[in-house]
Formats: C-alpha cells, structure tokens, sequence
C-alpha cells in the first residue's frame, strides 16, 4: 500500500466531501436570539454567579414573554473557567453562532477579554460580576456596558460612608500588591480624603502570601481606627480569620472591599462585624423580597439570590426591552437606544445607562454583615446602614478615563 | 523512530487533516487555531522529553512569556505581526538559554522542580507588573497585526497562516531528531554516562535541546495569543506546564507526530466535555484519561500503535542456504 | 512601614517559625516518600488539604474536636495513602521515576475536582479551638497562643521523626531499605511493607499540616496547591531525601520569608525560588543532600 498516494487521496477527498456535508450556518433572521451567559459555573465564582446567574436569566426571558419580535429566546450556558483566553474563544464562538448579547463575564480578566471580543464583532456584552474599573475606563467601548459594580463604587460607598465617621479618620490598608488591590487603593485613598480621612500606611503584600501576621501586627501596633482590607476570595478569608485570631476586630473598625453575600454563607463567622458594600440585598424591601422568593423558589436549594444574579435578570429584562422597542437586535442600534435612557427596576434604582462611559449607574448599599446569632432567618446577613445615590456611588463622567470609540 | 518507518506519511496526512479540519463539522475556526498552537508546542516539548529525556514542568515559561512579548508589542502600537512574533521568539530564545543553562546541571527529577520553580518566578512577575500585562486582568489587543500589509482579522486566513508556520516548525523538529545531533541526544536520554564517557559535552547538547525546543514552544504561544489577541496569567501558569506535559504524553513520547494526536485529543477533550453536563468534572476526566495512560499505555497513543505494529512485523533473519538472503523468520524450517 | 524594631523582627521570626513549621513537615514528608520510593509526590498538597477536609468534615458530622483530628486525619489520610500506593503507584516502580511523577499530579486534578464537588470552591469553616484561642504574652508582645501550639507541634513532631529514623531500629530498617533494598530483603524484612508503610506515613505529615493549617488558613479543595510548589523548593534546597535537609531548610526558609517580607516585600513570594536556584548553582545536592545517584 502506498501510503502517501494513499494519504494524498484522502486528503482531497475530505477536502471536497466535507465542505459539502456541513449544514449552512443559520440564517440569522429567524432563527432564536440567543443570550450567551458567560460564567464561573464551577469554580470560586460559581455561588456568586454560575448556574444561579444562568437560571437567573431564564427566568427573566419566561417573565418576558419567551419571545420577542416573533422569534424565541434562548439562553446558552458558557463556563469561562475564570480562563481570560478561554471566555475570549468560546465568546467568538457564541457570537459566530448567533448570540446577540453576552451577559455576566463575572471575573475581571474574562470581562476584559469578552469586552474586547464584543468590539470586534459587533455585539453586545453587558458584564455585570467584574470588579475591574477598567470596563469603563481604558477599555471602554462602544459594546459593553458595565451592569452591576465596580472597585470605584465599593471604595466611594464603603470608604466614604465609614469616614463620614468621628472615628473613621485614620485607615489602614491591607492590599494586595496585583492591578486589583492597587486600583482598590487609589480609590479608597480618593473616596476618603474628602470627609478628612487618610491612609497611615498600607502594606502591599506580594501575591501568594497566605499568612498575614505580619501586617496585621503592624496593624495592630500603629493603631488606625479603620483596617481596611481591600483584597479578595480566599486571601479575604486568610485576613479576616487572622483578624479574628489576632483579636483586632475588638480594637478597629473593619472595612472590607469586596465581599457578597455567596462568602458570608460559606462562612458566616468570619465576616461578621465588617461593613462592606452591595449593589443589591435580597431582603431590602418588598420588591428585592418578592423577586428573590421566586427565585428561591426556582432554584430549590434555599438559597438567596446574590446581587449579580439579580443582576444578570435585570440587564436580560432591559436588553429585551429594547429589543423589542428597537425593532431589530442590531448592536449599534440598541446602543444609540439605550445611552442616556434611565430606568428604574427591582434591581436597580434610580439607574442610567450612562453615555459618557457605559456605566450603568444606580444606587449602592453600605451594608454590615450580621453576626450568626443575630440574624432573623436564613441568609439574612446583611444590614442595610447607609444607601448611597449613583451620584456619589460612581466615578463621575468628568474622571472617568474612556476615551469613546463611538 | 518517528511515527516508524513512514514518518513522512505520516506527517502528510496530519497536514492533509490540517488542510480541511476548519470545514470538519462541530470545529469552531478558533479552537482549531488554538489547536494547533498547543500541537506545536507539544512537538516542541517532545523534542525535549522524548528525544533528550528531560521533563519540564515550566515550559509555560516559553510559551506564556512569549505569547506576552507579542501581546505588549501589538498593546504598545506595533501592529506588526512579523515583528510581534520576532519579540516573542527572541524572548523564548533568550529565557530558555538562561533558564538552560541553569537547570541543565540536574537531571530528572530535579531538572523538572527546577524548570517548574522558575516558571513561578515568571509567574509572580507577569502578576506584579501590572504596567506592563496588565496583571491579573490579562492583556487584549485589538489586532494581529499585520503580514506585510495584509491583514490577518480573518479567522480563517489567520489558521492556515498558522498552520504553515506550525508543518514549518515541525519538520525543523523531526529535521533536528533525525539528524546525527538527535542521534546523540538520544544516546544520551538512554545512557548519559556512557555518552559522556565517548566524550560527548552532555550538557553542551542538552542546553541546545533545551534552547530549541523552547523557542519552538515560544512560537507556539506567540502564535497562540495572538489568535486570542490576549495574553492572560493561565499561559505563564505551572497548571499549562502540566497539560503540555499530558497532551504530550498522551500521544506518544519519542514520536513526533504523537504530541500532534495528543494536543489534538486533549484539546477536544477539554474543549467538548467543557460543554457537556458533566463539564464541571472537566478535570476529573482529564486527570483520569492521564493516569490510565500511564498505568497502561505509556507509550500513548501512537506510541502503542507503533508498538503493536512493530511487533507484528517478522523479524528477518539469515536464510541458512543461502547467507546473502533474509527471510522472515517464521518462515525458517526447524529441524 | 512599622518601625522596624528588634522587638518587631522578633515577632516576624516567629511568624517564620509558624510558616516555617509547616514547610518542614511538608517537606519532611515529601522527602521520607523520595528517600524510600524515589517518588516525588505531586500529590503531597492535595494530601495536605485531605488532611484539613478530613479535620472539617469530622466537626461537621461527629463532632471530632480539633485535638482528636490532629491524631484521626493522619490516620484516615495515611490509610487513603496506603491505598494509592499499594493499587496504583506500586505498578511503575520498575520505571523511571518520572512516571510516578505523573501519575501523581494526575492524582492532583482527579483528588482536588472530587473534592471541589463535594466542598465546593468556596471555603470551608473551621474555628481555632477555645482552648487556644487568644492571645499569650511573650514579654515582648502578645502573640496569639494558637500560633504557638502550632511551632511546639511541629518542632515537637519534626524532632520525634527525626531520633526515629536517625537513631531508631525501625529508622535503621528504613534506612537500610532506602540505601540497599536488596541486601535489606535477604534479611528477611518485609521491605514491600515498609515501603507502604513509608508512604503512608510520609502522606499522613501533610495531613497533620493540614490539621494545624485548619484554623488560620481558607480550607479549600484547591489549598494544596499553593503549597505544592513551595515544598518542592524547600525539598530541593534541603536536599531530597535528607530529613535533616528538610526541617532545617523548612524552618529557616519559613523565618527568612517573614524577615524578608519586612525588609523588602516586592521579593518575598519569589525568596525561595531564588534561594533554589542559588542552591542549585553553587550546591547542587542541597545544603545536607549527597550527590544523587546517577539516573
């Protein structure tokens, strides 16, 4: 047998039949409008986000109708695997396969990554789990529209509203020493000067540090009135449960960045005591209640919606919305629709689609987590202490870095 | 022995399955782009593993870094794709003299903890200089640049251009192995003392080993990011080292074109099971494959297919008539 | 920056003791098992957080008190390692060892998935015992007294494997089995068992450090594997196989990561990444290591 005559053959025979057998992509006027929901759905971000944010959106197309401009609405389920590389291929994907909007990206480097991705194909992203400012500073564009939070409006919420304070004048930070916890820095370091308030020191610890004795004893003996912690996930835990070991939560406030309600459920006893700030509470008032015992209920499991969860439904209800006010699911033309337009929802009050950067703006929620033994039922952690206007909350347009590619 | 006796065949027919697997149905243009790349960069890995007998658990540090060369060049203005990829192979050229000439002093075990422990440092920097790659949120860019005017958005035109660079860089690695320099590596992966003993400079030859096969794999992830137009921290990760070193050995060690079937099959694996209900235990899958195949089939899978059909080759042997003729040994009359 | 006092870098010694503390064990484990079986046990952080869920889950479902886990999680983790060894690792040990290599870091993804499934990502709660919680006066601070428990532990437990393998029998045996495995069986020494039994007890140190590691660290699947990497550097420096190795340069990496953290912070989480290489150019056995054995 000749095997590269052989091979030669094959070759030109593939070369010919395949072409032929694959099925011509779906003409993209009938078919479905697919909402691509870009999620941890396993990892650290996975109770935050994950199936939930994915049910979430469901959940609002059923509300909606399942339908709009006659044709249905399905919702794909993508697992980005907090992988910046992964969430940018599997978005070309999507879009290349019809999805219209890219929701949730919860996690900064995947956001970044889908962001960039929306602009080279024309589509729209809507990220509502990242942290990074940067969705709507240097890498702002035309398609993507930041939802939920960002590390400015949890430093202006947080770092204002414990300043504001008689003994909230002198800070000190625990920061981690990535883009993250610099960005965390700044912010805070600008939402406190206003109210007279400053850092005394802050540590810039080198990342894979999992024991923060150190600082914290630093800490203890400089005497600020305030720690703030401004790091995350598992680093947050390491620093708080020290704190508590270290017994440093008796003689300072604790000021804590970034914090959800998924963390304090999978461990109450270490968050109790610090104030933090949310975009959103399940239990704030009547309308935040009825969503989230519906959504309860649809999810099974007893727990409580998170705030990007309730945020992934609010954005789908809204980008349906204009869908269905538009006429067409054309990306430039929802975004000429949606800049500027304010709205009001469950999820977010007060809000605006802002033009100047695709911030959508709303209010933000000072929150203090409840200790175990105080809370009235179930996943009730949080209390409300101080509800800040999404004038104060976000960056204002005059700092805002994006330079507008539209 | 490169995939036996019909090495080239072989490495037609994987180029042929090149040619046509972006029309293959269920094949998405980027994962198979991003496909190749890792192909490459387990040929590249198997240069090192199969053919010198050194196990690196950092070549992350070749693949990631150079990818972040290319990504900063595109980031600060260079929309040149020559000169991107250029940055980031002279990268991985110089890092892996470096890091070589280092690690080359150990062998085995050692060598390996010493390539994965290097990789960290490079980790914790591309972490810490956020200027430089943006740190934990990653890198994009928004374009590959172009070749000499041409553009290369299309996704397409960007996969065949990537895959001539990677039948290129395969046949300079099969080149390398089947020379009389690859003949010496292998005498040393088998027995070093011995090769020492003749009066080889080992450690000469496993530093220029090493130096080729990571500015091969520099290659692989220079080509890689600039497919995502992103670099990220996963591709300067130890966890990127140690999927080199699976899909490498899932294919077949020594061969070649086996790394090629393994990057393939693993990939897909990864890829697909991502997608399916179970795709949360993606890991434990993979895990599970990997420990078969080395509790079972160690030679992966090319390897054992070669294996099988060598041994069912018949030895040949002198025919006792008549000296100067070989027959097949099964067919020797015993008394 | 807080006044670098003496009384301060005291403190920070003693943070190194802690961190220091739990690299040795780690390491001393990683070693024993490298000694024996000239396997490098990718596995060896993943054994460290079994150690910890094992710990976790004992409060959760039967009430198992910290001081209880510190005994029952190296038994469990130990007996779960027995298990690997005798159905899995056993099979390639006529290979070169990279192989086993492999296989446990396959071992890594399986382990820690499973895990992830049954704990999720997120962590896991895990109090410091009453009996130790607080903080104790040392004249020059007051320094958390669970902290202290933790350096005594390991010290304590680093010095006890040390006499037994150094000055024991059963450490004479292990040795023997170790230099001249051969020789050991013509004695008629069981040196499969002892092998098992080496892993095991090499995998149940890690667990005993995930038990310690309880109460001030994130109990999640994935915490092995920030310490993986680290314990392999110790192990490199120490010199693999050398239990003297080990302790010296798990505790003295530990002290010299805290004090540098203080002194230089930009450079501590690559300290002893650098130290390795150092090592390794100028010694290349390790501070107490032999020249290896040609592969």
């Amino acid at each position: 047998m000749n095997w590269s005559r052989f091979s030669l053959a094959l070759a030109a025979a593939l070369a010919v039949a395949v072409p032929a057998a694959v099925p011509a992509r779906v003409a993209a006027d009938d078919g479905p409008i697919k909402i691509a929901v870009i999620t941890d759905m396993a990892g650290v971000y996975s109770a935050l986000a994950g199936p939930g944010a994915v049910e979430a959106t469901k959940m609002a197309v059923e509300d909606f109708g399942g339908k709009v401009l006659g044709r249905t609405i399905e919702v794909d389920a993508i697992d980005h695997r907090n992988k910046g590389d992964e969430a940018a291929a599997k978005a070309a994907e999507a879009y290349d396969n019809g999805a219209e909007l890219a929701l949730d990206m919860t996690n900064s480097a995947t956001a970044l990554a889908v962001a960039a991705v929306a602009k080279q194909k024309h589509k729209l992203a809507i990220v509502t789990g990242a942290a990074s400012s940067a969705v709507t500073g240097a890498n702002c564009n035309r398609y993507t529209y930041h939802y939920a939070y960002d590390s400015y409006a949890l430093a202006s919420s947080t770092g204002r509203n414990v300043a504001r304070q008689s003994d909230g004048k002198t800070w000190y930070g625990i920061v981690p020493n990535y883009a993250f916890g610099q960005q965390m820095l700044a912010d805070f370091t600008a939402a406190i000067a206003p109210e007279g308030a400053s850092f005394i020191h802050a540590d810039m610890i080198p990342l894979g540090n999992t024991d923060f004795s150190s600082y914290l004893l630093a800490a203890k003996a400089a005497k600020p009135q305030v720690l703030g912690i401004l790091n995350a996930g598992a680093d947050t835990v390491n620093t708080m449960k020290q704190v508590k070991q270290f017994g440093i939560d008796k003689v300072m406030k604790i000021a804590v960045g970034l914090l959800f309600l998924s963390d304090v459920d999978a461990l109450p006893d270490v968050f109790s005591g610090s104030r933090i700030t949310t975009s959103w509470y399940w239990n704030e008032d009547k309308a935040a209640r009825a969503w989230a015992d519906r959504y309860t209920k649809r999810v099974g499991n007893g727990l409580r919606p998170t705030d990007i969860q309730a945020a992934d439904y609010s954005a789908t209800i809204q980008w349906l919305d204009a869908v269905k006010a538009v006429g067409t699911t054309d990306a430039d033309k929802i975004q000429q629709y949606l800049d500027g337009r304010q709205f009001n929802d469950f999820y977010a009050h007060a809000a605006e689609w802002r033009a100047r950067d695709h911030r959508v703006t709303h209010e933000m929620y000072v929150v203090d987590v409840i200790d175990k033994s105080q809370i009235k039922e179930p996943h009730a952690w949080f209390k409300i202490v101080q509800v800040i206007p999404p004038s104060r909350a976000f960056r204002p347009e005059s700092q805002s870095k994006c330079v507008k590619d539209w | 022995m490169i995939a036996g006796r019909h090495g080239a065949q072989v490495g037609v027919a994987l180029l042929a399955l090149g040619l046509v697997l972006p029309f293959l149905p269920g094949v998405y243009i980027v994962f198979a782009i991003d496909l190749v790349c890792f192909a490459l960069v387990a040929v590249a890995f198997d240069m090192l593993l199969g053919f010198t007998g050194l196990l690196s658990f950092g070549h992350a540090l070749f693949w990631g870094g150079a990818g972040y060369l290319a990504t900063i060049v595109v980031a600060r203005g260079v929309a040149s794709f020559p000169l991107a990829v250029l940055a980031g192979v002279a990268y991985a050229f110089v890092l892996s003299a470096l890091v070589g000439a280092v690690a080359v002093r150990r062998s085995g075990i050692y060598f390996a903890m010493i390539t994965l422990a290097i990789g960290e440092i490079q980790y914790f920097l591309a972490f810490q200089l956020v200027d430089l790659t943006g740190g934990e949120n990653g890198l994009t860019i928004a374009t590959r640049g172009t070749l000499f005017g041409l553009s290369l958005e299309n996704d397409r035109v960007y996969y065949y251009l990537v895959l001539a660079l990677a039948a290129l860089g395969t046949a300079f690695a099969v080149r390398v192995v089947s020379s009389p320099f690859g003949a010496v590596l292998a005498a040393m992966r088998d027995n070093e003392n011995r090769a020492r003993s003749i009066g080889y400079d080992t450690e000469r030859f496993k530093l220029a080993a090493f130096v080729m096969s990571g500015t091969l794999a520099g290659l692989a992830g220079t080509l890689y990011a600039l497919a995502n137009r992103l670099s990220s921290l996963d591709a300067v990760d130890w966890h990127t080292s140690g999927a080199i070193v699976m899909m490498t050995i899932l294919g077949g060690i020594g061969t070649i074109y086996g790394p090629i079937v393994g990057a393939t099959l693993f990939q897909s694996l990864d890829f697909f099971v991502s997608k399916t209900p179970i795709g949360d235990k993606t890991n434990i899958v993979m895990g599970l494959v990997f420990a078969v195949v080395i509790l079972l089939a160690r030679r992966g899978i090319v390897g054992e297919i070669l294996h099988y059909l060598a041994a069912r080759r018949p030895r040949l042997v002198e025919d006792e008539d008549d000296p100067s003729r070989l027959i097949p040994e099964t067919l020797v009359e015993t008394a | 920056m807080a006044q670098l006092t003496p009384d301060y870098l005291l403190i920070q010694v003693f943070n190194g003791l802690v961190n220091g503390g739990f690299y040795a064990l780690l390491a001393l484990g990683l070693s024993i098992i490298f000694g024996m079986l000239r396997i490098v046990n990718f596995a060896h952080g993943t054994m460290y957080m079994l150690g910890a869920f094992v710990a976790y889950y004992g409060a959760q479902y039967v009430h198992l008190s910290f001081f209880a886990a510190l005994l029952v999680a190296p038994l469990v983790v130990g007996a779960f390692g027995l298990l690997l060894e005798v159905t899995l690792l056993r099979r390639l040990y006529g290979l070169d060892p990279l192989y086993n290599l492999l296989l446990t870091f396959a071992m890594v993804l399986v382990i820690e998935d499973l895990m992830r499934l049954l704990a999720g990502a997120l962590g896991s709660p895990y109090e410091t015992p009453a009996l130790l919680s607080g903080v104790t006066n040392l004249g020059f601070t007051e320094y958390p007294t669970y902290r202290i428990f933790v350096i005594v532990v390991c010290v304590l437990v680093c010095a006890a494997v040390y006499l037994v393998i150094e000055r024991s029998p059963l450490g004479a045996r292990i040795r023997a089995a170790t230099e001249k495995p051969e020789l050991t069986r013509a004695f008629g020494i069981d040196t499969k068992r002892l092998v098992s039994l080496t892993f095991a007890f090499g995998v149940a140190l890690a667990a005993l450090a995930g038990v310690l590691a309880a109460p001030d660290t994130n109990v999640t699947p994935s915490m092995g594997d920030a310490v993986i990497i680290n314990t392999f550097a110790i192990v490199v420096i120490g010199g693999l196989g050398s239990i003297r190795g080990s302790i010296v340069a798990g505790f003295a990496l530990g002290v010299i990561a805290a004090v540098g953290a203080v002194l230089y912070p930009p450079i501590s989480n690559t300290l002893i990444f650098i130290v390795m290489v150092l090592v390794i150019l100028f010694r290349p056995a390790g501070l107490f290591g032999t020249v290896e054995r040609t592969a």
